[in-house]
Formats: C-alpha cells, structure tokens, sequence
C-alpha cells in the first residue's frame, strides 16, 4: 500500500451536476494517482455514485472538469472512454441477465478487435474466477449476487483497463463473498491496476484504501489516508457505526 | 384433404409475410420499448417500389422471373431500410435526446403513418397509379411462372408463388437468427435492449446500434412487402394499414421484444386467418382470427413466447 506520489490520473477540478433541479454535486474536486485505490465513502445520497456517473459521461457535469491522462471525459462519450482504459464497474453490477456469461464477456469486449486477444481475456477471467468458467453457457441473471460481481469484474477486465471505477462492490453480498471481493480488488491493484472504489461498507474501504474522501451531501466534507480516516472520531461515528 | 393441405400452405405462406413483418416491430419494441407504427407504411414503401422496379424496368430485361424478384426484394428492402432509418432520425430521436416521456414517441409513430401515406399518395398522383398489379410472366405459349403449380400429396398442389414466400421468408427468419445470435453487432443490439447505459460503459455506441435495428428491422419489411404484392397481387399507399396491424398483433401474440415470440406469432396469425376463411367465413375471418388471439393471451398474457416476470435483478 505504498503509494508513489507521482502521476496523476484523474483529477475533478469543481465539478457540479444537477439532477433537474437537484444539486447533486456541489463543487467535487479530487485526484486519484497512477497506481492508487482511492475510496469515496458516505452516506446514502451522499453523491458517491453520481461521482462516478459524472466521471463516465452517463452525467454531464453543468460546470468543472474531468480530466483523466490528459483528456477531458466530460466532453467525451461514454462509449468511447473505455477506450482510454478507464472501465465502470456500475452499482448492481448490471449483468445482461438474457446473455451468457460467455456473452457478458464478449461484450466487454466490445471496444476492442482481435478474436486471439479476446478469447485470452475470456481464459484469464476464467482463471481469476473458476466459477464462471463452469457456468460459461448459462444466463447471467441465473447467477447469485456474489457470482454476479465476479462477471462484472471479469467482464470490466476484458479491456486491460489501466483504472477502474467500482461502484458498492460488496453491496448486498454474505460477508464471505465481500472478503473475497475486496481480496481481488487488492490483487488487481498489485497487478497495477488503479482504482477508484466507492463503499457504503467503509471499514472494509478505508481497510484498504490508500487515500479516502468523505462526500456529505454533495460534498467533500474530510479527506486523508486510509488508516488516518479510519481512525478520525467523526469518521467512526458517522460511518463505521461506533459511539 | 387436398383443400386443407392447401389451405395449410397458403396460411403458411401469409404467416411468414406477417412474422418478416412482425419481426421490424419486436426489435424496436426491444431496443426502444416504442411501438413503431410507421412500420407499416414503411412495409408497404418497400413493396411499391419493389413491384414499380419490375413494372417499370425489371420486366423489360430478358432476366429469369425469379431473378426479377431477388433483384426486386433487394431494392425493396434497401429502399424500406433507408426510410425507417429517415423515421427514426427525424421522429423519434430529437424526442429520446430530450428525454421525452414514452407516450410521445407513439404520438408522433402515429404522425408519421400517416404521413407517409400522404406522401406515398401524393407521389402517386403525380406520377401515375401504384396499384398496378404484380407482373405475370406469360410468354407466348408458357404458363407465368409464378402460377405454375407442382402436385404433393393427394392431390393437393403447391404454386411457385408460395413455394417463393416460403423459401425467402425461411431465409429471412434464419439469416436474422444467425446475426442476433452469433455476430458481434448482434450481441451488442441484444446488450442495448436490457440495459442501455450498461451497454454504453462496454464501449458500445448506443444510438449506431438503435439506427442498425432500424436498418434491419425497415429491410425486412421491404421484403415482406415485395412478397405481399406477390401474393395479393396489387400495393396502394393504404395496404400498409391492415397487413401491419396484423404483424403488430402477431408480435404480441409471440411476446413483444421476442424475436422467435415475432416468428411464431406470424405463423400462428396467418394459419388462423385463412383456416377460419376457408372453413367458416372469409368475410369473418378477421374477427375469428382476433378473437382467439383474445383467448389465447388470456391465457398467456405475455405472448407465447413473451417473458413472464421481469428480469431486474
């Protein structure tokens, strides 16, 4: 978990979005750098997802900047982020529930050509996770919600992507399942993968995270290292449900 | 039994005109949950055109009678691609850009429809009469060809007619089977009918997927409607109307959004309409028709092939 202060990857620079008349994002600025996992952590409503949908282009931002290596994402479609090697892994996983797993795979697979590179991605995703290789033909909404995540970070890796985003992971998952979740996202991580992780489950996140920020309605409202924000008073009380 | 293999045959045949229809609705539905009326008109452009071709050029050329035809199904099908990707730039994006409720787009299916009728029409009346009927090949002495028929069992005979309908609407439900189910941009259309902002996030662009199903879904109904002229013989700018309202039914019949749901529904529609005209009434075979199609989503309300429960998870 040592993070090399050097590059920076993405950077928000006073972003605002609106749902209609809402004010959902209320001047967010932060950085994530190369090699990282940052986390977002807060309440619901807090603004952690519109974060996310903000950086993906899924949100135009009314005002501010998101800059990822030097392109500007808010200008950009989403459709054509990920071929700038930034990958979403959305909240609820969002499986195709009518496509095998198989399938699934594929289509994240879609920005990119090459039927040798594609089917190596689809082994090596098969590698991380044996159990979707057994389950390679069914529908993905058959699969349980810790199963489903699996193909969604598999799914999310057939890009080679150098960022990912990762919206509530372990959301809804048995506690067996999260530590399994969060043990692959250190694995990508130490395969150099950066990551930008957004956790109600914040002792899990904050666990580790290198650097965290606090969103409160809208805003960041504290920010610091993992271990520094795990222990801050306001942190514990507010949101790892200590008196 | 010669006249109920018969009556078979030619259910068969007008059921497949209905599911190469019927199919342009469900992969809109799927894709836009937007019931594209103009689908019928649309249909019935891409026949006009294909029977003006033959009348006006095709029939000219020494070309073999079924050569005419595939050359016709082709421009018919092109021509029928080209305006349903027209409509849905000019009448259904600017609304779904602007985040439009759903009724809306309906509205202006319903404008379009109609539109296009008029404007059919009013080409037409300029430069002369649509409603020609489809050409027959009679030289000298032999038979046309699309009337000559072929014995099968007792005594029952299949006519070149059918034999066609059969053989392209086989190779239109198979062709668009093998594309949704085994090629890349297949794929990506069946991604964006479950989850468009998902599908955008793997790199696909959602509004080039919308215009390929409207290419796709417009074609076929090019070709129907050159099949529907080859059957029935003559194309006016309303012959749209009732073959369309027919094909919409057949894919709610099969489960709207379900592409094997659009085929099955056609064929079952079509074997419906003309047992009950040959057995029971011709005058009444519309209302027999429908009216088991009433019992038949009573009891399968999602169609036959239609989910039953919704697949959020």
């Amino acid at each position: 978990m040592t993070a090399k202060p050097s590059e920076v990857m993405l950077e928000l620079k006073n972003v605002n979005t609106f749902y209609g008349q809402i004010h959902a994002l209320k001047g967010i600025s932060f950085t994530v750098n190369k090699g990282e996992i940052v986390t977002l952590i807060g309440g619901n409503g807090a603004g952690k997802t519109t974060t996310l949908r903000t950086i993906s282009s899924l949100k135009t931002p009314k005002t501010g900047e998101v800059i990822y290596k030097g392109k500007a994402l808010h200008t950009t479609p989403t459709h054509d982020i990920v071929k700038l090697g930034m990958a979403h892994v959305p909240e609820g996983r969002r499986i195709f529930p009518r496509l095998t797993i198989r399938e699934n795979l594929e289509i994240g697979a879609f920005s990119i050509n090459g039927k040798d590179v594609i089917e190596e991605r689809i082994q090596n995703g098969y590698k991380i996770f044996p159990r979707l290789k057994e389950r390679e033909k069914q529908l993905g909404g058959t699969l349980s919600g810790g199963e489903q995540q699996m193909l969604a970070f598999a799914r999310a890796l057939m890009i080679d992507p150098e960022m990912i985003l990762l919206d509530e992971p372990s959301m809804g998952l048995s506690p067996l399942f999260v530590e399994t979740i969060f043990d692959s996202i250190r694995a990508l991580n130490a395969a150099g993968k950066t990551i930008l992780l957004v956790e109600q489950n914040a002792l899990m996140a904050l666990g580790i995270a290198n650097r965290g920020y606090v969103l409160q309605t809208g805003e960041i409202v504290l920010s610091g290292t993992g271990s520094d924000l795990a222990q801050n008073d306001e942190v514990r009380k507010k949101y790892l449900g200590e008196d | 039994m010669q006249l109920f293999i018969e009556t078979l045959l030619s259910g068969l045949a007008l059921g497949l005109v209905y599911s190469v229809i019927a199919l342009g609705y469900t992969m809109v539905y799927g894709v836009l949950e937007l019931i594209n009326f103009a689908h019928s008109e649309i249909f019935m452009f891409g026949g006009i055109v294909g029977v003006e071709l033959l009348l006006g050029v095709l029939t000219k050329t020494t070309w073999h009678p079924l050569l005419q035809l595939v050359f016709a199904l082709i421009v018919g099908a092109a021509a029928s691609g080209v305006l349903a990707v027209t409509v849905e730039r000019v009448a259904y994006r600017p609304l779904r850009l602007r985040g439009a409720p759903r009724l809306v787009p309906l509205i202006s299916a319903i404008g379009m429809s109609l539109f296009l009728q008029d404007i059919v029409r009013l080409v037409e009346s300029l430069f002369g009469n649509f409603n020609r009927p489809f050409p027959s090949y009679i030289k000298g002495d032999e038979p046309d060809f699309f009337a000559i028929t072929h014995p099968l069992v007792s005594g029952a005979t299949i006519s070149n007619t059918t034999l066609t309908i059969f053989v392209v609407g086989a190779i239109m439900l198979a062709g668009l089977t093998y594309f949704v189910n085994y090629t890349k941009t297949g794929r990506a259309i069946r991604a964006v009918a479950q989850d468009q902002s998902t599908s955008s996030l793997m790199g696909i662009n959602v509004n080039n997927i919308i215009t390929v199903t409207f290419l796709l879904g417009g074609a076929l109904g090019g070709v129907a409607g050159v099949l529907y002229a080859l059957k029935f013989g003559t194309l006016n700018p309303y012959s749209g109307f009732l073959p369309g309202l027919k094909a919409f039914t057949a894919a709610v019949l099969g489960g709207i959004g379900s592409i094997p749901g659009a085929m099955l529904g056609g064929v079952v529609l079509g074997l419906l309409e003309q047992l009950a005209a040959q057995y029971i009434s011709s005058s009444y075979k519309d209302i027999i028709a429908f009216g088991l199609l009433i019992l038949i989503l009573i009891f399968r309300p999602s169609g036959l092939l239609g989910r039953k429960v919704s697949e959020k998870v």
